[in-house]
């Protein structure tokens, strides 16, 4: 269900899910846009060579997912923070979920407090934090 | 000579260097490299992904993008190693649109310790503020950087 206004919005439910792309390409376009472009980014070869795992989507692209997730839930929300820990890298080309929950809402003021995850397919957290978004009063 | 492996005087650090800016410079944000930036991520209202909305804007976590100049202040002493990236936070606050010129301002916010059995870990936080040309707060971003000191033994 698309969230409107802070009415709509309930305490403690999940928002839907989404799988985001982390293809090569598509990191590739967001670090060019970000003006982070490096080989540990866009390169699985460059970035094994420096010691990691694969090329790395951004912590900052991870950030952009969590805020992408909550428009998708309420496209006219506003967000106002969005705090994260990186607690493990996400790997291009691997497949990810970026979650929510509600934790608090404010019906007065229109806030709303999600955590957030980005979960690999084993469902661990690679990314936690949460944000804090404005809502339609209606 | 600074001893590299010495704890940090966390008290002295704070008091000499906690909400004093140590970086400063101007940009100006590119529509297209906005819009790129928002749909790479997800993001598929008009007023982040279409540069020709009359509300487009910036999409609201850019400002984690925007690097330092500078670390660290000037004095600010070595430890070893180059210390990890804890976390990122963004405090959107107006929106940022293309082609306004926008000054970012670094100031050291905090510096805290977390201590275990196996030794202090040490956190600082950079806080990078953004206002536009009349100075008007369009919104911040903090970097936290946590260094693990050795046991002393």
């Amino acid at each position: 269900m698309s969230v409107n206004t802070i009415a709509d919005v309930e305490f403690g439910v999940e928002l839907p899910s989404i799988s985001p792309d982390t293809s090569l390409a598509n990191v590739k376009r967001f670090v060019v846009a970000a003006g982070w472009d490096s080989p540990r980014f866009t390169d699985h070869d460059a970035a094994r060579e420096q010691g990691l795992p694969g090329a790395l989507v951004p912590g900052i692209m991870s950030q952009g997912f969590l805020s992408a997730m909550i428009h998708h839930w309420a496209p006219a929300a506003e967000v106002k923070l969005v705090d994260t820990v990186f607690r493990a890298p996400c790997i291009v080309d691997e497949q990810y979920n970026i979650n929510g929950v509600v934790t608090d809402v404010d019906e007065d003021t229109g806030e709303v407090e999600i955590d957030l995850t980005v979960t690999n397919e084993a469902g661990e957290n690679r990314v936690f934090g949460t944000a804090k978004v404005l809502i339609p009063l209606g | 000579m600074t001893d590299v492996n010495a704890p940090l005087d966390v008290e002295s650090l704070r008091e000499q260097f906690l909400n004093v800016v140590f970086d400063e410079y101007k940009l100006t944000l590119e529509a297209q490299a906005l819009a790129d930036y928002a749909i790479a991520c997800g993001e598929t209202a008009a007023k982040f992904t279409n540069p020709e909305d009359p509300d487009f804007q910036a999409p609201p976590t850019i400002a984690s993008s925007f690097q330092q100049r500078k670390r660290y202040p000037d004095g600010f002493p070595t430890f070893k190693g180059l210390g990890m990236d804890a976390g990122k936070a963004v405090a959107p606050d107006k929106p940022m649109r293309p082609g306004v010129e926008i000054t970012a301002r670094t100031h050291m916010h905090d510096i805290y310790t977390k201590s275990g059995r196996s030794g202090r870990m040490v956190f600082f936080v950079n806080r990078m503020e953004f206002t536009d040309a009349d100075n008007i707060l369009l919104g911040s971003a903090d970097t936290s950087i946590v260094i693990r000191e050795k046991p002393q033994t």
